[in-house]
């Protein structure tokens, strides 16, 4: 004789059914949230260990075979520095050409862009930044507290402790390469002490 | 009947009793464990394949689509939702943020099927409002193609413009005039369009109509 459907629904164990989509959701949350820290390699581990601490480096053209990242375009030349700011704060400075398409980013190891700047065709775009530890520290007297003036903008303090520094130039036709590598090696990043 | 046989049929009737409860119990725990098999086989499959379906495709309220391309709306951001941040961990990827570039992805064409390199394509676009943009080829790892004459992408600064500001990159193994991508024979492949200066959208109506965001027709395949 079937069971009818009422009497399938009058034992159907309703608590666990109920609590199903409830377990789902926090499975779902949990696995997402994980994600992150379960990749076999992110971004930043991937470009680290090639990468000195707090100098700007400026990275072999991308080329196939030698990609330091998946997705990384060849359409521009990259300059980086890791960074570790737990010893001290870390200067970085560049010029952006007054060309289209230059950028530089701040990324936390997580791959966020913590600050990004681009250049603006027809006007030199000068970056200042001093990277500071995010942990409340005592990071010495500044130069105007100490009565010593700085006779330059002061730089933007960015919260960051650990990250890459990235400098993206446009990789245009062949005459324009040395330009794109001059801007480059303009970019500077350093340990400072205040 | 002696008293004899009245003692044997009661002792059958405890045993049938016992074995009657033992299957009743049985039966019992058999449906509990069934019942927590479902259970946890739904958690597992709703839990674990929204979440991976959420991160790999994205869903409306992390990306803007616009077939083929898609976009996540807040890739690189400081304040980036938790697909987002996974998707692109996943991808190992370092994103320009938001706020000054966009990234559109395409693995098919504009009719939805996968690209590939056995098939020639023509890609067909209007130069977008934005500064400065590029198309590049990866194959689907993100890898680039190695081809003889080096050439990868083009961008803003290298494609040949049409006067009235449309383009046309044709993605094929072999040698075609024009803006030519070499795809090798790299199998399944994926399409890159980057466009600097957010403040200028993309998905939006150009002048002439249509978004800026380049068409890809399928031409024909080996």
């Amino acid at each position: 004789m079937p069971i009818k459907l009422s009497d399938k629904l009058k034992n159907a164990n309703w608590q666990l059914i109920i609590a199903a989509p409830v377990a789902a959701g926090i499975l779902h949350i949990c696995a997402t949230y994980a994600a992150p820290y379960l990749t076999g390699a992110s971004a930043y581990s991937r470009l680290a260990p090639a990468l000195p601490l707090n100098k700007m480096h400026i990275l072999r053209p991308v080329t196939p075979g030698k990609e330091p990242l998946p997705f990384l375009s060849p359409d521009a030349r990259y300059a980086m520095c890791r960074f570790d700011t737990s010893q001290g704060p870390v200067k970085v400075s560049a010029t952006l050409p007054p060309d289209a398409g230059w950028t530089l980013t701040v990324h936390s190891p997580h791959g966020d862009n913590l600050y990004a700047a681009a250049s603006t065709p027809g006007r030199v775009t000068p970056v200042l930044i001093v990277l500071v530890p995010s942990s409340d520290r005592f990071l010495g007297v500044t130069p105007e507290a100490r009565g010593v003036s700085r006779g330059t903008q002061p730089p933007l303090a960015v919260s960051a402790t650990r990250g890459i520094v990235v400098v993206r130039g446009p990789n245009g036709a062949f005459a324009y390469r040395p330009r794109v590598l001059a801007g480059l090696k303009e970019a500077h990043c350093s340990g400072r002490t205040f | 009947m002696g008293p004899l046989a009245v003692l044997s049929h009661s002792s059958l009737s405890l045993a049938h009793l016992f074995l009657h409860k033992l299957q009743k119990q049985l039966v019992a725990l058999i449906n509990l464990l069934g019942d927590w098999a479902a259970f946890i086989g739904a958690v597992l499959i709703l839990g674990l394949a929204s979440s991976w379906y959420m991160i790999d495709s994205g869903t409306l309220l992390t990306t803007e689509r616009e077939a083929p391309w898609v976009t996540w709306t807040s890739a690189g951001r400081i304040d980036a939702d938790p697909y987002t941040r996974a998707h692109f961990a996943r991808l190992g990827t370092l994103q320009l943020t938001t706020e000054i570039a966009r990234s559109y992805i395409a693995y098919t064409d504009s009719d939805g099927e996968k690209l590939h390199s056995s098939c020639d394509y023509f890609i067909d676009g209007r130069e977008p409002r934005t500064s400065w943009w590029s198309l590049t080829v990866f194959d689907k790892t993100g890898q680039l193609i190695a081809n003889p004459v080096e050439r990868y992408a083009f961008t803003s600064q290298s494609i040949a413009i049409r006067p009235n500001g449309t383009f046309t990159v044709t993605l094929a193994r072999e040698a075609r005039p024009g803006n030519w991508l070499p795809t090798g024979g790299a199998g399944r492949l994926a399409l890159v369009f980057t466009t600097l200066d957010a403040r200028a959208p993309v998905l939006t109506p150009q002048d002439g109509g249509g978004s800026a965001l380049p068409e890809i027709r399928r031409i024909k395949c080996r």
